[in-house]
């Protein structure tokens, strides 16, 4: 199967270990001979229509900083799109860095991959937040597949959970810690009675925050995942500005405190029932819900099976690419049965 | 006396200096006293200027048109001033082509303004390489005082269905049309000079005819002119034994049936399309390649009946390269009933054609061969189909192997010829790694290393001494 990938960060570059390190042993029995046709960063490109050398590739990224610097395949400058659109592939892997402003460039390289028949898979979530509505009816329309199993809870099967082991059933309500970060920051502060601030340098300090968290600290993530949640498995229509949006920059340790001494939590818990939001919100402390760390936890409250949880890690190079993995076989087996049908 | 309808290909006409040598080869069969009708390819390279004019035009800017259309313009011109001698004939045929030239800028202009270039578009603008051609060459033989006079293929008469790049002749239609056109001016003795390829619906739209071009409208016009002839006039002296680069003492071969011949167009030697043939093959009328260059050499003639008989039982061999070789293997996929047809549908409807087959159903192992451009699309896509799920099928390929055809009507029921091809090639030291018989009969082809490709085909032209 040939793939194009852009964006080669912390996910992308998981994904080609798994292909390097699996390539023999556990990917043979699937049936499954992954051939990455081209690579994309923000200095451009690699291609080769034979498959690239990954481990060559790997080496030039890390020496040169861009793949675009091989000597043989790279394409310094090259627009992604222009990649997309010329390199032939049956799927394109989005792993370009989150934008809520504009969704750029992911969602500009998942429509060309769309329009020049490739199917997607995105772990970025962005382009789903602004636009998922239009990005499945354009997949339909050109009918091929979109995939984003990690875009929530990285590697933990929460999408998967509730389209397939609860199908037929109906789902009502969700409630869920869709965010790693925020819910470290809580558990340290609530636990160890640290200032937010404090807080925040200790998860930047042991890399579970990034240099500019606001998109965390904010529930933007998190309301990025409601969006993609509610679409998907509530089948309504709507994006990120109808998402009601609160973080938890305000919460105080006193606020944490009295909800201790009621045997509860506060907990950034994004939700559907009624309309979409996110807001710091007092869980009980046995809830199967209310995880601590930066282990995300959904709870589907669903018509015949009442209320499961599913708990994970939230993120994570190799566990996303974990989930990329799954969507790769999940849409090689819907191919193989489009051709033998 | 007889009636011959002559096509000269582009090169025969792609400057002044080869069409004045078509007009004395007309002339001089002229003279014979034979009745001809000539039909003429555009200018050699004209026709993929303009498809890739029309291409660039339909997204480009419209200064680019006046460009090209002047240069286009420059390039009949400096052939005119060439070919013919007269003044007076040199200013009319100037100003024919300036006039034919100002609508082809029109349309192009069409196609910049609209921004598309359809099929049906597509047709029009090829059909003026030639529409200036046969201008050009219907003048120079009125310089050289033979009296002619050119058509469009739509005006000689010629229709078509609509289906635009491809289209397919209604023939009798086509036969009461001609007539009425041709037939008065060939009783006169003039020479109507028409332009291949090109046709019309039945509303008048111009049409292409697509694969075998030219020589089709050859082959219609003699059909249904009900000439005893024709000939097809290209740079070569004929159909040869092999490619005269890979082996020097290839000859030309002197007859073939019509069904040897349309066997080498598939392999792809510079012989005739197979939907050309159809015509000739109907009324049974004989057809000559000859070489524009070396007039007097006799070429060969394509025809059935006694002329082509001949003791050859391989009368040539061809080198196809630039093809891969897969391999499938897996009691899963190969043996099932219908797995075959399932493997050539997944390919095909990717759009990859499947050159060649053959199989060990006792191995379940297929093998089959592409074009080497589309191994990757085709690799990618049986893996998808055919692996995993335990069904135990392995797909694997080769991109260095070339394919050799043996070909000739008279290996039909000859016994032992595939035993001499291969022990000719056994003898040399070279594998085969694959042998298919098309189901015609009239060939065997078999697959090598591309390294010993050329070895292969000496091999089996000194085994049937295709030199002497
Ligand atoms: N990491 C996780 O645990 C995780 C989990 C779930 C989902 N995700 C999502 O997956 C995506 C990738 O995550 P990541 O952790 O791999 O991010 P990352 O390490 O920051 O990598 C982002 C990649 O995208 C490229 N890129 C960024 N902006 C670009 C632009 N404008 N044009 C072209 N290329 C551009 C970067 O190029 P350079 O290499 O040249 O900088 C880099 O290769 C993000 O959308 C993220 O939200 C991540």
């Amino acid at each position: 199967m040939r793939i194009i990938l852009t964006g080669y960060g912390v996910v992308g570059q998981s994904l080609i270990d798994i292909f390097e390190n699996q390539k023999f042993e556990n990917l043979k029995k699937y049936g499954f001979n992954p051939k990455v046709v081209a690579i994309t960063d923000r200095g451009g490109a690699a291609v080769n229509k034979k498959g690239l050398d990954l481990e060559r590739i790997k080496k030039v990224k890390t020496r040169e900083g861009s793949v675009a610097a091989d000597k043989k395949f790279g394409q310094p400058q090259a627009i992604a799109q222009s990649i997309i659109q010329s390199t032939e592939a049956e799927i394109m892997i989005e792993a370009t860095s989150t934008n809520v402003v504009n969704a750029e460039p992911g969602l500009s390289n998942i429509k060309t991959a769309f329009n020049s028949g490739k199917h997607v898979i995105t772990t970025n979530k962005g382009p789903l937040a602004l636009a998922f509505p239009t990005l499945t009816e354009l997949a339909d329309h050109n009918k091929v597949l979109l995939r984003f199993s990690g875009t929530v809870g990285g590697g933990t099967p929460i999408l998967e959970f509730a389209k397939k082991c609860l199908s037929g059933d109906k789902i009502n309500e969700m409630q869920g810690i869709l965010n790693g970060t925020t819910n470290y920051i809580l558990t340290e502060m609530a636990e160890k009675r640290v200032t937010f601030k404090k807080a925040l340098e200790l998860a930047q300090k042991l890399g579970y925050a990034e240099t500019d968290p606001s998109m965390d600290i904010n529930g933007i993530d998190a309301a990025c995942k409601v969006v993609i949640i509610g679409n998907w498995i509530f089948n309504k229509k709507f994006t990120l500005k109808d998402v009601k949006v609160n973080g938890i920059k305000n919460i105080t340790l006193k606020e944490l405190n009295n909800a201790t001494k009621k045997g509860k939590r506060i907990k950034l818990i994004g939700s559907i029932n009624g309309k979409p939001t996110v807001a710091p919100k007092e869980i009980r402390r046995n809830d199967p819900l209310c995880v601590s760390g930066v282990l995300n936890a959904v709870t589907f409250i669903s018509e015949y099976a009442g209320k499961q949880t599913i708990i994970g890690r939230g993120a994570g190079g190799i566990e996303t690419a974990g989930a990329i993995l799954r969507d790769l076989l999940d849409i090689k087996y819907n191919l193989a049965n489009r051709m033998l049908l | 006396m007889k009636r011959i309808v002559m096509k000269f290909g582009g090169t025969s006409v792609s400057n002044g200096k080869n069409i004045c040598n078509v007009a004395n080869i007309i002339r001089k069969n002229s003279k014979k006293g034979h009745e001809i009708v000539v039909v003429v390819s555009a200018l050699a390279n004209v026709t993929d200027q303009l498809i890739e004019a029309a291409n660039k035009i339909k997204s480009g800017k419209e200064e680019n048109i006046q460009k090209f259309v002047n240069k286009l313009f420059e390039k009949h011109i400096s052939v005119i001033n060439e070919a013919i001698k007269s003044e007076k004939i040199k200013k009319e045929t100037k100003n024919k082509v300036k006039k034919v030239i100002e609508k082809l800028e029109k349309i192009l202009k069409g196609i910049c303004y609209v921004g598309e270039l359809t099929l049906k578009s597509k047709d029009q603008v090829v059909s003026f390489g030639e529409r200036l051609s046969s201008i050009i060459v219907s003048a120079t033989l009125n310089d050289q005082k033979i009296e002619s006079q050119h058509f469009t293929g739509k005006e000689a008469g010629i229709v078509t269905d609509s289906k635009f790049g491809e289209a397919n002749p209604l023939m009798n239609f086509t036969t009461q049309q001609v007539i009425n056109q041709l037939e008065p001016l060939l009783e006169k003795k003039i020479i109507p000079v028409v332009t291949g390829y090109i046709a019309a619906d039945q509303d008048g739209i111009i049409t292409t005819l697509g694969r075998g071009g030219s020589d089709y409208t050859a082959t219609i016009l003699g059909f249904v002119l009900n000439v005893d002839e024709v000939w097809i006039w290209t740079d070569v002296d004929g159909i040869m034994t092999s490619d005269p680069k890979i082996i020097k003492e290839a000859k030309t071969i002197d007859g073939l049936s019509y069904g040897e011949a349309a066997e080498m167009a598939i392999f792809g030697a510079k012989a005739m399309h197979p939907r050309a043939l159809e015509p000739v093959i109907k009324k049974h009328i004989p057809v000559r390649i000859l070489n524009v260059f070396n007039p007097e050499s006799k070429g060969t003639l394509i025809s059935e009946g006694p002329e082509v008989e001949s003791k050859e039982v391989v009368k040539a061999i061809a080198l196809i390269k630039d093809v891969s070789m897969i391999n499938i293997k897996g009691a899963g996929m190969v043996g099932a009933p219908g797995s075959y047809a399932k493997i050539f549908n997944i390919l095909g409807k990717k759009n990859i054609n499947i050159m060649m087959v053959s199989s060990a159903v006792s191995e379940a192992n297929i093998s089959i061969i592409i074009r080497r451009n589309q191994i990757e699309r085709a690799m990618s896509t049986l893996e998808i189909a055919l692996l995993g799920n335990n069904s135990g099928n392995e797909v694997s390929y080769e991109d260095d192997v070339c394919v050799i055809a043996a070909m000739g009507a008279n290996m039909k029921g000859s016994m032992g010829v595939a035993s001499r091809i291969f022990t000719a090639v056994a003898n040399k030291n070279i594998n085969i790694r694959m042998i298919a018989q098309g189901s015609s009969e009239l060939n065997i082809s078999f697959v090598v290393k591309e390294k010993y490709g050329s070895l292969a085909v000496n091999a089996i032209h000194e085994e049937f001494k295709l030199n002497k």
